[in-house]
């Protein structure tokens, strides 16, 4: 069924960059764990989550993506269903309602979704590429996000949200987004802001506000963390402490430094030449992602692969910049590297997407 | 698919664009600020991340033992336990069954060592004031506070545990997770208040000097200094130095491994004092017994504070230091009870003030002894010479030399109560009888009989010969220097000019004269010893933790009056001419001829008749107004309060013990103070035949 052509236009450098960073995270959580018992099986079980994902990706792949257009309606219902079922059968890990325990894995739906609405939105764009980019075009969008997004707000799980919220706003904005409404939009998100501050979880108001206005005081308290991160980013120099010497990360002083924290873990242990190589990788993915999007034949194609792209970079940018103490602290993952199955297994998912763009570039059906 | 067969409609290449360009600021925006925290600040950082896994520990060093002469132990160390909770190590809290496991051995340990399981309220101030050991706090608020600091640090939830109920959590240890006892090294006095003048206490660092301490590797709530006594004043010999363990640690504070060679601690050096507690003991017993006795005589509590010194006066030892009343040390040793040390404070009596050092009297007839070699010296009169004491004389009270005057009074202590005097006296005699008019006269001088007295300067020079006016040196924090007054002080400190009535009562050492009883009794070993002053000395040797001698026992001599020029001459008009003498060795023999005539015929014949054994001394009895006196009304003109004082030595030919004996307010020198010494001097010729093997009560 595959013809030479998915072989040549297969895109095998994207592939190997996902790859390689995939392996390297694998690693990083190796040394991550110092000895933590808790978390020890992290490092195996990241593994097969790679395995797993990369056979998804691959899969994936294989089927051109032109098929989903017309499987989009059962995605979205699904994809409903699944975030609607956590509240019966979900389990609370501290404190929100976010995952399915399947017994041997804690599965999170939402991670998958994210992946899925961007597919949703893009065959809406896609679709509607022809109408007109009016205020009713735009509503119709959001409401499709919203009735999703609602559920996932409400378990409650504030940074997931954003990100679907602002993949809904990068698609609206490469569809087409006039510039008039961008400026309104612009205007409405900082009222919804200001309106919706009041209406957050303590701790998110506290994360928040512990951000802008850090109390001199909580060394040991609130900043921790954060203080702990940037403790490890400075320490490691130029070349790093070395790997598994990572005196920040070895002696556990880095907190949750095999998921949200791993860069900083990283920057501990490899120093700044290889965090920025790191990084560079990352944005390699993106840019390749982004030219897959610009060699695709058609619109639904160029959204995706420009979606794809851009969530890669909005995750790594909000990561990054929690470990750098320029954000305030989001759950979000470190994309490849960080460890968490259902995080890696929708970015997976959404590199499966990429590839079936760059492969099937050719509407040669 | 709809779209299929449609011209391919392209997404706007601007919006690519855009996007990219913010991308790459955010990129670039990122390595720049990890640029500049990694290479940058990196320096800084990596100090931090040090500082992180980088604990100092320190060895808590013992203290040096305190023993007396014969090796009786006066201050030890002893083990005490505190009950301690270490959080991180408690069961894990079961959130679905919180009465469980840690609740449990809450209320098991609450029983145990009576401290509530839960008290007191937590917020900010209170856990701000939260001290181990001193807190109302119960168990659960205690480790919570422990918990939220340090988890993996042990808190102590009560201290000074009885050692039984150390041993009962000990072997809990299984059932207790968590629970531990900590054996902390706490002094002890096992002769307690006997010598707590002499050895003192221990107590926290001041706040004053936890920088100092700090600084010397000691840790401000754990180590503890000397307050009081040899342990204040020795405490850089005794407090030894604290052993330190550089070790790495990982973020929950467990110890991970040594970062250095760990310094082991150096042990305090020990101290053999001069004191012996079995003088010691029968000097204390004869001042309050003499002092109990005559207060029920009187049927009222007059005699509250008494002094009783002994020394050698050949090697400066001394042999016994009592300040009555004073403190329990064993109470003060574990942790200071606020309610003991109120009372302590707020005692009239003060004992918390070594009156044998630092209490500044009237010496009173004693200092005579002081007027009476410099009279000799500088041939005032001659040793035979009678001078006649009609019990009163009139003397012109001038302030300058061309001052008319103002008549006044001067009356010998005999005229008060026989209205007559002591008729001829000569040099002995008035030694003997303390005769106040042959000292007034001979010190101030009285018409043709005495032309010229000794003056006050003079008096001045012969008094601090015999250590009057300077501190001793005795190795006790807060000794006084006492006044020998000059006419130079007075202008300067009372504002007024010398008058000739001041030196009338300077010679006998009333008016501004002040003096320690410990100069007292240096200024008595020095004559005794023909004079040469040696040093008085608590410290018989410094030994090592071992117990090897580190500085053996070296007598100083501070001087010696017969050899060393340290008497000023002076001129007719009383001017220094420049030259410097020293004192003639007859006038030493003279003067030790008057003090034996003290008690073989004189003041003190009474009480030292029937010894078994020669002595000599002399009786004091002085007058002072203070403002204790004055406020209760005792200060009546002509029948002021007085204090007892007597000074006193053995054998008289070859002198081994010298003691002195104040009682505050005690009246009669030879009645009050005279009896105390006499009991001092007979145990120590007891304890002397004892320790040489002869039975002296067969």
């Amino acid at each position: 069924m595959l013809k030479r052509e998915f072989w040549q236009q297969f895109d095998y450098t994207l592939f190997g960059t996902v790859l390689i960073l995939c392996i390297f995270g694998i690693a990083m959580i190796q040394s991550a764990i110092a000895g933590n018992e808790d978390i020890a099986g992290s490092v195996s079980r990241q593994v097969i989550f790679v395995i797993g994902g990369m056979v998804v990706m691959l899969f994936v792949a294989t089927i051109d993506y032109r098929y989903f257009s017309s499987i989009t309606r059962i995605l979205y219902v699904v994809s409903v269903l699944l975030l609607m079922a956590i509240y019966v059968i979900g389990t609370a890990v501290y404190g929100s309602a976010r995952w399915f325990d399947t017994g041997v894995i804690l599965i999170q739906p939402s991670e998958l979704v994210k992946t899925i609405m961007i597919i949703i939105l893009a065959d809406y764009f896609a679709k509607t590429e022809y109408d007109a980019k009016d205020f009713r075009w735009i509503i119709k969008s959001f409401l499709l996000t919203a009735f999703v997004v609602i559920w996932i707000l409400l378990q409650p799980n504030l940074s997931m949200s954003i990100v679907i919220f602002f993949m809904w706003f990068a698609l609206l904005f490469y569809a087409g987004l006039p510039v008039k409404y961008l400026i309104m939009l612009g205007v409405l998100g900082i009222v919804v802001v200001a309106i919706g501050f009041p209406l957050l979880e303590e701790y998110q108001q506290a994360r928040v506000l512990n951000f802008i206005f850090p109390d001199p005081n909580a060394s040991y308290g609130d900043n921790f963390n954060v203080e702990q991160a940037k403790i490890s980013i400075g320490s490691g120099g130029w070349l790093g402490m070395g790997y598994g010497h990572g005196s920040q990360v070895q002696l556990r002083f880095l907190k949750v430094r095999h998921t949200d924290f791993i860069f900083s873990a990283m920057a501990n242990e490899f120093g700044f030449v290889g965090t920025v190589v790191v990084i560079l990788l990352i944005v390699f993915v993106v840019i390749r992602c982004f030219q897959v999007g610009k060699k695709s034949t058609d619109t639904f194609g160029s959204l995706i692969a420009y979606g794809i792209g851009t969530l890669i970079f909005f995750q790594m940018a909000v990561n990054i910049g929690v470990n750098l103490n320029v954000i305030p602290v989001t759950g979000l993952t470190l994309p490849f590297i960080s460890y968490g199955g259902s995080s890696l297994a929708s970015l997976l998912l959404g590199m499966g997407f990429v590839e079936s763009v760059s492969a099937h570039r050719h509407k040669n059906v | 698919m709809n779209q299929l067969g449609t011209e391919k409609k392209s997404i706007d290449r601007w919006r690519i664009r855009f996007v990219s360009l913010i991308m790459t600021s955010v990129i670039l925006f990122y390595i720049i600020r990890l640029f500049s925290m990694q290479i940058l600040e990196g320096q800084a950082y990596l100090e931090q991340a040090n500082q992180n896994r980088t604990k100092e520990i320190s060895i808590a060093t013992q203290r040096g033992i305190i023993y007396d002469r014969n090796g009786f132990v006066l201050a030890r160390n002893v083990a005490s336990y505190n009950v301690v909770i270490t959080p991180a190590n408690l069961p894990d809290v079961d959130l679905l069954n919180p009465n469980g496991d840690v609740q449990r051995i809450y209320r098991e340990l609450s029983k145990l060592i009576d401290v509530p399981v839960d008290n007191g309220e937590i917020n900010e101030e209170t856990v701000r004031n939260f001290t181990p050991c001193y807190t109302d706090f119960g168990i659960k608020q205690i480790v919570y506070i422990g918990d939220t600091n340090a988890p993996y640090n042990a808190v102590r939830i009560k201290c000074n545990i009885s050692a039984e109920a150390a041993m009962i959590i000990r072997e809990k240890t299984s059932d207790w997770p968590g629970v531990g006892i900590e054996i902390v090294s706490v002094r002890d006095y096992p002769t307690g208040e006997l010598t707590s003048e002499v050895v003192g206490f221990l107590g926290p660092v001041p706040a004053s000097q936890v920088d100092i301490y700090e600084e010397l590797g000691f840790v401000s709530d754990r180590d503890k200094v000397g307050y009081a006594g040899i342990e204040s004043y020795l405490d850089d010999l005794l407090i030894g130095v604290n052993g330190k363990q550089v070790v790495e640690v990982d973020g929950a504070g467990q110890t991970i491994r040594d970062l250095q060679v760990p310094v082991n601690p150096v042990p305090g050096n020990s101290l053999k004092l001069t004191i012996d507690t079995r003088l010691q003991s029968a000097a204390k017993t004869a001042l309050v017994n003499q002092m109990t006795t005559l207060n029920l005589l009187k049927g009222q509590e007059k005699y509250q504070i008494g002094v009783v010194i002994a020394m050698n006066p050949k090697t400066g030892e001394i042999l016994s230091l009592v300040s009555y009343p004073t403190f329990e040390n064993n109470r003060l040793a574990r942790v200071i009870p606020a309610d003991y040390y109120n009372q302590l404070q707020l005692d009239t009596r003060k004992p918390l003030f070594n009156h044998a050092i630092s209490a500044e009297h009237p010496p009173g007839s004693v200092f005579k002894m002081a007027t009476a070699i410099g009279i000799l010296n500088e041939n005032v009169v001659d040793v035979n010479k009678e001078i006649f004491d009609p019990g009163r004389i009139t003397i012109l009270e001038k302030f300058t030399p061309n001052d008319p005057g103002t008549p006044r009074d001067y009356v010998c202590y005999t005229y008060k109560t026989t209205g007559a005097g002591h008729g001829n006296v000569n040099y002995l005699r008035g030694v003997a009888l303390s005769c106040d008019v042959y000292f007034y006269k001979v010190g101030g001088g009285y018409g043709d009989e005495v032309p010229q007295g000794l003056g006050i300067w003079r008096i001045g020079e012969y008094a601090k010969a015999l250590g009057y006016g300077a501190i001793t040196g005795i190795e006790l924090p807060g000794e006084a220097d006492g006044l020998i007054p000059d006419p130079t002080w007075k202008r300067i400190y009372i504002g007024e000019t010398w008058s000739t009535g001041d030196t009338y009562i300077a010679t006998i050492g009333q008016g501004y004269v002040l003096s320690t009883p410990i100069q007292v009794l240096v200024s008595f070993a020095t004559l005794a010893n023909d004079g040469i002053y040696m040093k008085p000395t608590l410290v018989k040797e410094v030994l090592d933790s071992e117990g090897n001698v580190v500085t053996p026992f070296t007598p100083t001599q501070v001087w010696d009056i017969t050899q060393d020029k340290l008497i000023h001459v002076y001129d007719e008009n009383f001017l220094q001419t420049g030259e410097m003498k020293s004192v003639e060795p007859w006038v030493i023999q003279k003067a030790k001829e008057g003090m034996r005539q003290v008690v073989v015929d004189g003041t003190a014949t009474d009480v030292f008749s029937g010894m078994k054994f020669e002595t000599a001394g002399k009786t004091g009895t002085a007058e002072y107004c203070d403002n204790i006196a004055n406020d209760k009304g005792l200060c009546i003109p002509g029948s002021w309060p007085a204090h007892a004082w007597y000074a006193g030595y053995a054998p008289y030919d070859n002198p081994e013990i010298v003691v002195v004996a104040f009682v505050y307010n005690g009246d009669e020198g030879s009645v009050v103070a005279g009896p105390i010494v006499r009991n001092v001097l007979e145990a120590y010729f007891e304890l002397k035949a004892i320790d040489s093997g002869v039975e002296s009560n067969p």
